[in-house]
């Protein structure tokens, strides 16, 4: 009875409750990664931009004394970067995936620089100055038992980041623009034939998905926990890569790849507070997105197995 | 009949090439024009410059009388010209319904109505007797409902002008009937055509008018009545035409080399590509595989050299079993492969002019020992088939991708046929978008090579390649391999039946 | 086709490409100088600083000589994966797999001669940092999962694990930081004749190695294999090449430089494992290697600069006030102009096309 005693203890609301919070970051990036890939770019600098989203929410909540001001500071400044990023892949043709690296790098050197030039520290920032996000109680599910438990008294940020996925859902699937958005990134060719701005929706792709790391960063600095420290997105971002690939696209899809990452993460936090090393227990996340990657490359290749395998249709060939 | 389109005094440069110089074209409301010429005449650059993918450089354009200017595609499309690509710009998972609407997709209210998509496509198809499955998704659509659904997408927008490139390279000879007869009645209905060929035949038997373009002019526009298939040659290519007959004495045949005994191929989704497949070549012969592309041509190339494996069957190179062996294992037993798509499998750009001369041989004696390649030996060699083949290139160190596409090809001929080891070649589509002196002399090396003993596998959509260099002529109809016998007069009349499924 | 004639074409390519290099490490360091300018300090003072501290005496040079050992070596590890295609992002897992595995055979083994305990230790590092990629690329190759992600899953995971390692069962009770026990002094690299200096015989590892993959890369079929995959691998398997072997073997290469660069760092600079001991030299090593367009010989000159930027930072704040994280500044607008080196590759396409051809 031990084993279940502990098990118990371990495996609680606070832990699903957990689970919804630690997904959030993920998910931000992982809906920014998904707009990027529909548009035909894989942004492999996610990371960085969670980073640069991270720092700047804090400086924003800091001069302006809202968290609300840190979050815009965010987006602008993942905007901005995203902007160097499409120009220097769009116009400039350079590689993809090393100007992706290149963006984590820069964020990762300009974070470093500014938390010593802006904010006179190393390492971190913590201070009270940080105004962060306050829990909220949604009204009506404040009463219902268990259900509040699990879905009350979230940062808002939590609560944006699933409406975040339905928006996404219904901007890619059921509008004008998601149609278009993804035609440029299966046959940009097709798209360009029938008038379709690819230049430009190439862009807004890359635009989004820095917008959206800036709330999963901004959530990191400033729901999560209150201060920026210099490793905090902690391969947020390639989880992200990973939940993209996942979903194949498919933001509710990604969203079962973050919501297992969040757990990894939770779960890791839980089991540090029963003594168990915390290095070993930090490994979670990393490996269940190890799991989750060769997972959806099973189920790709077993696609293609079963094409294969099926009486091939007699009446394919005889067309016309 | 009111003019439709007036392009006068069109002129457009690239750099290093005048692609239109002083090009007048008139076309009247309802007619059907034919624009004739060689590759790099200038008539896919006159169309694109016509529907907004570029800009002349100087020159008026007229729509219906007004004069205009033509910046990008939308206005085109604004202008009612449509254009269906010789390469099908369609989204893949997207249905055919979806594809003839995007871009001007119906709405209701914020979203995408897809319902009203799928009406409207299938109201206009039906006005034109045109049959398109607005359901199916594009990769399960044939090839001809998939041009016929690039048409409604132009039709969909209000076309009532229709550029069509090179509309028949993928069709079989049924489907292209079927199209002209969708034509004459877009026409009848006061649709304006303009297509693009190469194949004179068709654009005998369809158009109204004929343009001949070379090198960048016009030479003259003709009554298609009035002309002949001659004569049309001979405007596009600037001299009398000789039927080239390049088999002066009849092929020395000797034993068997390769063989194909009941192949089939499935292709990468499952379809069987190639079907009980039969072939026998002897050394000193040339047979040619005539057919349009598509049939499974490129998998039983890919069968043959070890790319694709292949489901059941043998193929015996003289007398061994070559089948499912590795690539490396069947071009050491000496088959030689020039691939449809030089770019993308047959060189890698990046590498320069030796490397990729020596990337089928660099592994063994005398080009390199157990770890170490003999680079002086290398270079000799490459030095040496580079001057046999006549490639143009700077240096040998030079990036491949700095030659012209015709040197390209010649790399690859050189490569596969410079060591003389090769009992086999086969040759996919070898002269496709290669001028004219590139394409005589790959014709003569392959003939030469044959001439010396080996077997050529000759696989070409282009039927006049196929019927001047082959001794004898399969067709390949979907996946299936019918033998239309040896290369005599009444060679052409066989092999256009079998290219339409015809019963031998 | 004289030999003169290609000689010179020759030289004209290498210095366009010294050239091309020279020019985005200049600009970086205007960059740098204009965050100093903008954050009210004098650039030149601080530039001088740098480079006094980082090569200002003979000791000095020695010093930043030892630093770039790990460096070379990792940007070796890039660029054997870069030029296959095969996107190695792991390379600082690998280093610190590697880096573990030599400090074991360091401290574990005793009794050995010199040169065989150094070897021992080397070799370990080297076998264990290869065998950290293997994971990814069986992955790639068994179910086509994308290395980008993998790899880099297994950095957290290798040095998550090694803390582990050093936290818990290897823990050396007199450690000031958390580390492992020294390694035997049979096991360190022995020193090069600089006396004040760290210079080891790591860095003439280091610069054998660059040499050794430079004629592996160029000379060798195995090398000419991997290339030509990197370049088009449809065409390469089209050829008859091995394709799957060569991802295999870039990846399994790759990871083992990275795990020898550990090693040297170790043996050579250490003395025992130490939990961070890597201030990202996995990452310089990338950007090192993209600085010289994955040629294994360019990659010294890019290591030496790199170590040159770190020593001399340290110097530089405390004569002139500048944070060292300028930098971290600094590495990644190199970065940033590396991509933007694509660009200057295209021009120089371009310019080629009006140039007369060197036969």
């Amino acid at each position: 009875m031990d084993a279940f005693d502990t098990l118990g203890r371990i495996i609680t609301l606070t832990l699903f409750a957990a689970t919804l919070r630690m997904a959030t970051p993920v998910l931000f990036a992982t809906l920014g990664g998904i707009f990027s890939a529909h548009s035909g770019v894989f942004n492999v600098g996610l990371e960085g931009l969670l980073d640069l989203g991270a720092f700047f929410a804090v400086v924003g909540s800091v001069a302006l004394g809202s968290p609300w001001a840190g979050l815009a500071l965010a987006v602008v400044s993942c905007l901005i970067a995203s902007l160097m990023f499409a120009v220097i892949h769009l116009e400039l043709k350079a590689h993809e995936i090393i100007v992706g690296l290149a963006l984590n790098l820069f964020a990762y050197g300009l974070t470093n620089y500014l938390l010593v030039a802006i904010l006179k520290a190393t390492g971190f920032y913590k201070s009270p100055l940080i105004i962060g996000f306050q829990p909220v109680n949604i009204p009506l599910i404040e009463r219902i038992p268990i259900v509040r438990e699990l879905l009350s008294g979230h940062s808002p940020l939590v609560y944006l980041g699933f409406l975040g996925v339905a928006l996404a859902y219904v901007g890619l699937f059921k509008t004008p623009w998601g149609f278009h958005l993804r035609a440029v990134g299966e046959n940009v060719e097709a798209a360009e034939a029938v008038g379709i701005n690819t230049r430009l929706m190439k862009y807004v792709g890359m635009l989004l998905s820095g917008a959206l790391c800036g709330f999963g960063g901004a959530f990191l600095s400033l729901a999560y926990l209150n201060m920026f420290s210099e490793n905090m997105t902690a391969g947020r971002g390639w989880l992200a890569l990973a939940a993209v690939n996942f979903g194949e696209g498919r933001p509710l899809k990604s969203l079962v790849a973050c919501l297992i990452f969040g757990f990894a993460d939770a779960l890791a936090i839980r089991l540090q507070q029963f003594g168990l090393p915390s290095q070993l227990v930090l490994m979670l996340p990393y490996v269940a997105t190890l799991v989750v990657l060769i997972l959806s490359a099973i189920q790709r290749s077993r696609k293609a197995e079963k094409v294969l395998e099926s009486p091939p249709p007699a009446t394919k060939l005889v067309e016309v | 009949m009111p003019e439709a389109v007036a392009m006068l005094n069109i002129t457009k440069t690239f750099p290093g090439v005048v692609a239109n110089k002083g090009v007048n074209l008139v076309v009247q409301r309802g007619e059907i024009r034919a624009i004739v010429g060689e590759n790099g005449a200038g008539k896919t650059t006159l169309m694109r410059i016509l529907y907004g993918l570029e800009r002349a450089d100087s020159g008026t354009i007229r729509v219906k009388g007004q004069e205009v200017r033509i910046p990008n595609a939308r206005v085109a499309i604004a202008l009612g010209i449509g254009m269906v690509h010789q390469h099908f710009k369609l989204v893949p998972s997207y249905t055919l319904a979806q594809n003839i609407v995007l871009g001007v997709e119906p709405r209701r209210g914020p979203f995408v109505d897809h319902e009203r998509a799928l009406r409207e496509v299938h109201e206009l198809s039906a006005r034109y007797g045109l049959t398109v499955n607005g359901e199916k998704k594009v990769s399960d659509a044939s090839v001809g409902e998939q041009q016929r659904a690039e048409v409604v997408k132009a039709l969909y927008r209000g076309a009532d002008i229709l550029i069509l490139d090179e509309p028949t390279s993928v069709l079989t000879d049924m489907e292209t009937d079927e199209l002209f007869i969708m034509l004459r009645r877009l026409a009848a209905d006061g649709k304006t055509i303009l297509f693009i060929s190469h194949k004179l035949r068709e654009v005998l038997e369809v158009s109204d008018n004929t343009t001949v373009m070379r090198g960048g002019r016009v030479v003259g526009t003709v009554k298609t009545a009035e002309t002949s298939d001659r004569e049309l040659a001979e405007m596009m290519i600037g001299r009398e035409t000789v039927e080239v007959p390049l088999r002066e004495e009849p092929a020395q045949v000797g034993r068997r080399v390769l063989e194909l005994e009941g192949v089939n191929v499935y292709d990468s989704r499952g379809i069987p590509a190639v079907r009980e497949a039969n072939l026998v070549i002897r050394s000193g012969e040339v047979v040619g595989i005539a057919g349009v592309e598509g049939n499974g041509q490129v998998e039983l190339a890919e069968a043959i050299t070890g790319l694709q494996p292949i489901a059941c069957g043998r193929i015996r190179l003289e007398g061994r079993e070559i089948q499912n062996r590795s690539t490396r294992q069947i071009r050491q037993a000496g088959v030689a492969h020039i691939p449809s798509d030089r770019n993308s499998t047959g060189v890698a750009l990046e590498a320069q002019v030796w490397e990729n001369l020596i990337a089928v041989d660099y592994h063994a004696p005398p080009y390199s020992g157990m770890l170490v390649l003999a680079i002086n030996r290398i270079l000799s060699y490459a030095k040496d088939v580079v001057t046999r083949f006549g490639v143009q290139t700077p240096s040998l160190k030079s990036p491949t991708r700095n030659l012209s596409g015709g040197n390209v090809q010649r790399l690859v001929v050189a490569r596969e046929l410079g060591s003389n080891r090769a009992r086999v070649v086969v040759a996919s589509q070898p002269t496709r978008g290669i001028d004219i002196a590139g394409t005589e002399a790959i014709r003569r090396m392959l003939l030469e090579y044959a001439r010396r003993g080996a077997g050529v596998l000759l696989i070409s959509a282009d039927l006049d390649e196929v019927l001047a260099l082959s001794d004898r002529v399969m067709v390949m109809y979907k996946g299936r391999l019918v033998d239309a016998g040896r290369v005599d007069e009444t060679i052409r009349q066989r092999v256009g039946r079998l290219m339409t499924g015809a019963e031998p | 086709m004289s030999s003169k004639v290609h000689l010179k074409g020759l030289l004209i390519g290498v210095v366009m490409q010294a050239a091309n290099y020279a020019l985005i490490l200049i600009m970086a360091l205007v960059v740098g100088a204009a965050v100093i300018l903008v954050s009210g300090k004098n650039p030149v003072d601080a530039y001088i600083a740098l480079f006094r501290g980082a090569l200002g005496s003979p000791i000095k040079i020695a010093d930043t000589l030892d630093r770039s050992s790990v460096l070379i070596l990792t940007g070796l590890a890039a660029a054997v994966a870069f030029r296959t295609s095969v996107w190695n992002l792991g390379l600082e897992g690998q280093l610190y797999a590697g880096a573990f595995a030599s400090a074991w055979v360091g401290f574990s083994i005793h009794g050995l001669p010199s040169p065989i305990h150094i070897t021992l230790c080397l070799l370990a590092g080297t076998l264990v940092g290869g065998l950290w990629g293997l994971p990814a690329i069986l992955l790639k190759l068994r179910w086509d999962v994308n290395e980008v992600v993998s790899t880099l899953m297994l950095n957290y995971i290798a040095i998550l694990f090694t803390a582990y390692l050093v936290a818990f069962p290897f823990r050396s009770p007199t450690a000031f930081m958390p580390g492992t026990e020294t390694l035997d002094a049979t096991a360190r690299l022995p020193r090069l004749m600089i006396p004040g200096s760290v210079l080891n015989i790591g860095f003439l590892i280091a610069l054998a190695l660059a040499f050794l993959i430079f004629w592996f890369l160029y000379r060798t079929k195995l090398g000419y294999e991997l290339r030509m995959v990197g370049f088009n691998p449809q065409f390469a398997g089209y050829a008859g090449m091995p394709v799957r072997r060569s991802s295999f073997l870039a990846m399994i290469f790759s990871g083992a430089l990275a795990g020898l660069g550990g090693a040297v760092v170790i043996t050579g600079f250490f003395g025992r494992f130490i939990s961070s001991f890597s201030v990202g030299y996995g990452w310089d090593g990338m950007v090192i290697s993209l600085l010289a367009q994955n040629h294994p010989l360019g990659v010294i000159p890019a290591a030496i600069f790199y170590a040159a930027l770190a020593n001399g930072a340290l110097a530089m704040q405390s004569a002139t006030g500048v944070p060292q994280a300028l930098v971290v500044t600094v590495k990644g607008t190199i970065m940033f102009f590396v991509t933007v080196q694509f660009f200057i590759a295209f021009l120089n396409r371009r310019l080629r096309q009006w140039m007369p051809s060197t036969p």
